[in-house]
């Protein structure tokens, strides 16, 4: 069952050095209790996607399109729901732990703060919750750890604190924006299995929105690939690395370590001087003549989706 | 002794915790390695572990507590000053945050012509030096009225590379070049330092956490663990070191 | 997040436009004081009548000495905005100085030259001038370069913090790596990454400064031969023009000083908020 739907977003910022068209055309949805990934390079418009949803955009950004959660259109109702919503249904977690957390409050009272606030129970029984949570989320004491600050944990730790203050409200959704950004391999790892314990405990579904083709490996159900600002695929996770559909996807996989690091041609296009047509065209080993001339639209084909006219 | 290397024999390092303490933090402990010419070293383990302060050392930026460091046969602590900045030239760093290793005040063109006026060149020798090393990396002059955060972190990766080539090192020091890329273009720069390294005949010390990374750039592979070696030895004896051991005993 | 941001900017305008009233305010008296010699209709030392009120010959009236009252303010300018200026130029040069070389080095040197800026910071500023300058015969000139070299701490504690938060940024070692001399590495590093600290402290130290001035020569122990606004504000008062009601003699500087510390300010701390706005924004 599908829990967020998005429609035809296109997302346009106005900045001195012209439009940028950062997301065109995206259409996807998230279903419940599913892991989707939302893979592309620096610049490709993943986190734009992600902040509009939360509608955290600066104002220089023009949006349209329809963003569908429980049937509510996101982008259109008042901003005490939107409060409400990103309070209580959709979670989200920025990259760097740290400095997510304010170094002055113990993690016990971080955690329960949105549990006085929004559900007014009672200390003790929030204290009782906070320290439950944090038993599931691996912390071995979790009395004491409810009494220790941020600077005496590490990161990984201070990214399931992070996580759990997110898990508090029991939300539909989380949403996680490059949760792995400049840690190393170990702290990668923990989060990998901090997500799955969630998954387990929390019937929420994740969107995760990451640089990092193996997290996405690892974590995800479904995934979808980016390439400045258009969509252009989206297929089962095991699928896409048995068999990519895209060309862009292919060049992807193949600069992947285990594929021995195979340098792809040319660049990504600046987000201010994008090509005409499919964006991957000039970098395309198939491109035809009809590819500069009109984007592609998604083509279906066994299960995955794919804009490329070789699927037509 | 192999006199044409960069040695690291036995170096340690351990800060005071203030101006009046007694207290030492030890950061390393008997750290010995060796970068030779078209060879890389590898040099891996979790953040914190003293990596970056070891480049540091290397570099002649901090001094060691105990041990030598031989550029060439010189040892640098102990050489006088100008047989140690002659030394010191031989060998240049690349960092790991490439946005950040430009100054972003200046252009591209400013950054590297700075460079260039510390070899002390004329201007046509200069303007034509620049655009052929920037050919090298892969890069247009149409970046050169730009500053850094306009372009992209490979991009600026491949400049700060220019600039190193601009000074003709010998050896090259790697912190974590590419973490900060996307996998395609941390491909690409890979690419880039391996032809670099083929032509000019860089000895390199590549530092990073990624194992896949090390594994596929170096010949030779030191690992690192709180602040003293662990594994020392070549890359096909490392598969087989890092199979064996425990995953989790990497941990800090 | 939306409204923050948007609040934020609002905010962003709303001080670019006090930035560019404190710029027309602050530029008409820099006119002033260029052009005293043209626009003032007497010179401030020729005698007239003491004591007249305002008329038509004397728009300000003269004072007690006879002197034209408008003349002395535009003459004025001349005098307050040097002292402003220079002591200014003095304290910021000296700060800069202090602050990068200790926010750079670090280590003893640190330590040695933060110690002598939090002695200067203890110092009562203004007592230690009227001391000193009760001591020896006041000048124009002794008094600018006083001001200017008890100015300087603040600036070079706010310096040093920032030279400290770039030292050990990526571009700096890799300047370093690459061999470039200290000197570069300050002058043209380091020095281009703090000016936006650097001009709206220098904006704030000028309007300190005149302030200042103004104060000393109150108290009577400025330079009798240079007629500052300070300098007017003490005659108004000595010679009764307070007591008699003659506004037109001490309304006019008073209002200057606070006219011209007012736009420096208002330049100032637009600047540093403009800064702040900017680094929130990213």
């Amino acid at each position: 069952m599908e829990i967020l739907e998005i429609q035809d977003l296109n997302v346009k910022f106005t900045t001195p050095i012209g439009e940028v068209y950062a997301v065109n055309n995206a259409s996807f949805t998230l279903n419940t209790n599913e892991t989707l990934a939302l893979v592309g390079e620096t610049g490709c418009g993943k986190s734009v996607i992600a902040n509009t949803i939360m509608r955290l955009l600066p104002q220089n950004a023009e949006i349209s399109g329809n963003i569908f959660y429980k049937g509510n259109n996101l982008l259109k109702i008042s901003d005490r729901e939107m409060e409400k919503t990103r309070q209580q249904e959709i979670a989200i977690i920025f990259q760097n732990p740290t400095l997510s957390l304010n170094p002055l409050y113990k993690i016990g009272d971080q955690i329960s703060e949105p549990l006085f606030v929004h559900k007014k129970i009672s200390k003790k029984e929030a204290f009782n919750k906070t320290t439950k949570l944090l038993k599931t989320m691996g912390f071995q004491n979790p009395s004491k750890s409810y009494e220790m600050y941020p600077h005496q944990l590490s990161g990984g730790m201070n990214q399931r604190v992070i996580l759990s203050i997110s898990l508090t409200l029991n939300p539909s959704i989380i949403i996680a924006d490059e949760p792995t950004k400049g840690l190393d391999n170990e702290l990668v790892k923990d989060i990998v299995e901090e997500f799955k314990t969630v998954n387990k405990i929390n019937n929420s579904s994740l969107l995760l929105i990451t640089h990092d083709l193996s997290l996405a490996r690892e974590l995800s159900d479904r995934i979808i690939i980016m390439y400045s600002g258009d969509i252009v695929e989206i297929t089962k996770t095991e699928s896409f690395f048995k068999n990519p559909l895209h060309p862009y996807s292919k060049i992807l996989l193949n600069s992947l370590p285990e594929r021995g690091f195979n340098p792809p041609k040319g660049n990504s296009p600046s987000m201010v001087n994008i090509p005409k047509g499919c964006k991957f065209h000039p970098r395309c080993p198939h491109k035809k003549k009809i590819c500069s001339e009109k984007i592609p639209p998604i083509y279906s084909i066994d299960g995955g989706n794919v804009r490329c006219y070789l699927f037509q | 002794m192999l006199l044409i290397s960069v040695i690291v024999d036995c170096v340690s390092k351990s800060y005071s915790s203030g101006l009046f303490s007694k207290r030492y933090d030890k950061i390393l402990s008997d750290i010995s390695l060796e970068i030779t010419k078209r060879k890389t070293v590898g040099l891996i383990g979790p953040s914190g572990v003293g990596k970056t302060t070891l480049a540091k050392i290397i570099m002649g930026l901090e001094n060691p507590t105990s041990g030598k460091i031989l550029i060439d046969g010189t040892d640098i602590w102990n050489a006088p000053s100008e047989e140690r900045d002659t030394s010191l030239k031989k060998i240049k760093m690349v960092f790991q945050d490439s946005q950040g290793s430009l100054n972003p005040k200046k252009t591209i063109k400013q950054s590297l012509y700075d460079t260039v006026n510390l070899m002390g060149l004329d201007a046509s020798t200069r303007e034509s030096l620049v655009l052929e090393l920037l050919d090298r990396v892969g890069l247009s002059s149409d970046i050169f009225c730009r500053y850094p955060h306009q372009i992209s972190g490979g991009q600026n990766q491949r400049v700060a590379l220019a600039r190193i080539l601009l000074v003709k090192p010998e050896y090259v020091i790697l912190d974590e070049p590419t973490s900060a890329l996307d996998i395609a273009v941390q491909a690409q720069i890979l690419e880039l330092l391996n032809n670099l390294q083929k032509e000019n005949n860089f000895g390199y010390l590549l530092i990073s956490h990624n194992i896949p990374l090390i594994d596929f750039m170096s010949d030779e592979i030191v690992v690192l663990d709180k602040g003293s070696i662990i594994f020392r030895g070549e890359t096909k004896e490392f598969t087989e070191f890092n199979s064996l051991k425990n995953k989790n005993s990497f941990k800090v | 997040m939306t409204h923050h941001i948007e609040e934020l900017k609002k905010l962003a305008i709303s001080k670019l436009n006090l930035n560019s009233i404190g710029i027309i305010i602050f530029l008409l008296f820099l006119l002033i004081a260029i052009a005293a010699g043209i626009i003032s209709p007497y010179n401030p030392w020729q005698r007239f009548e003491p004591y007249t009120r305002p008329n038509s010959s004397h728009f300000l009236g003269t004072n007690d000495m006879g002197n034209d009252i408008l003349s002395e303010l535009l003459f004025g300018a001349r005098v307050s905005l040097i002292v402003g200026f220079g002591a200014s130029i003095i304290a910021t040069i000296l700060g800069v100085t202090v602050g990068i070389v200790s926010g750079y080095y670090r280590g003893m040197m640190d330590e040695i030259l933060m110690a002598i800026t939090d002695i200067y910071l203890m110092i009562p500023r203004i007592p230690l001038i009227i001391i000193l300058a009760a001591l020896m015969r006041p000048n124009f000139w002794l008094i600018m370069l006083l001001i200017g070299f008890l100015w300087w701490p603040t600036t070079a504690r706010v310096v040093r913090s920032s030279t400290m938060q770039i030292r050990d940024t990526s571009f700096i070692l890799s300047a370093k790596s690459l061999g470039f001399s200290d000197k570069h590495i300050i002058l043209s590093e380091i020095l281009p990454n703090i000016n936006h600290v650097i001009i709206p402290k220098f904006m704030l130290t000028i309007a300190s400064a005149m302030f200042s001035e103004a104060s000393i020569s109150f108290l009577g122990l400025g330079d009798p031969t240079m007629k500052s606004w300070g300098m007017m504000l003490n005659f108004a008062f000595m010679k009764g023009g307070l007591i008699n009601e003659m506004w037109w003699w001490y309304l006019p500087p008073g209002l200057c000083i606070v006219a011209v510390v007012f736009s420096l300010m208002l330049i100032g701390f637009s600047l540093e908020e403009k800064e702040n706005i900017m680094l929130g924004l990213e």
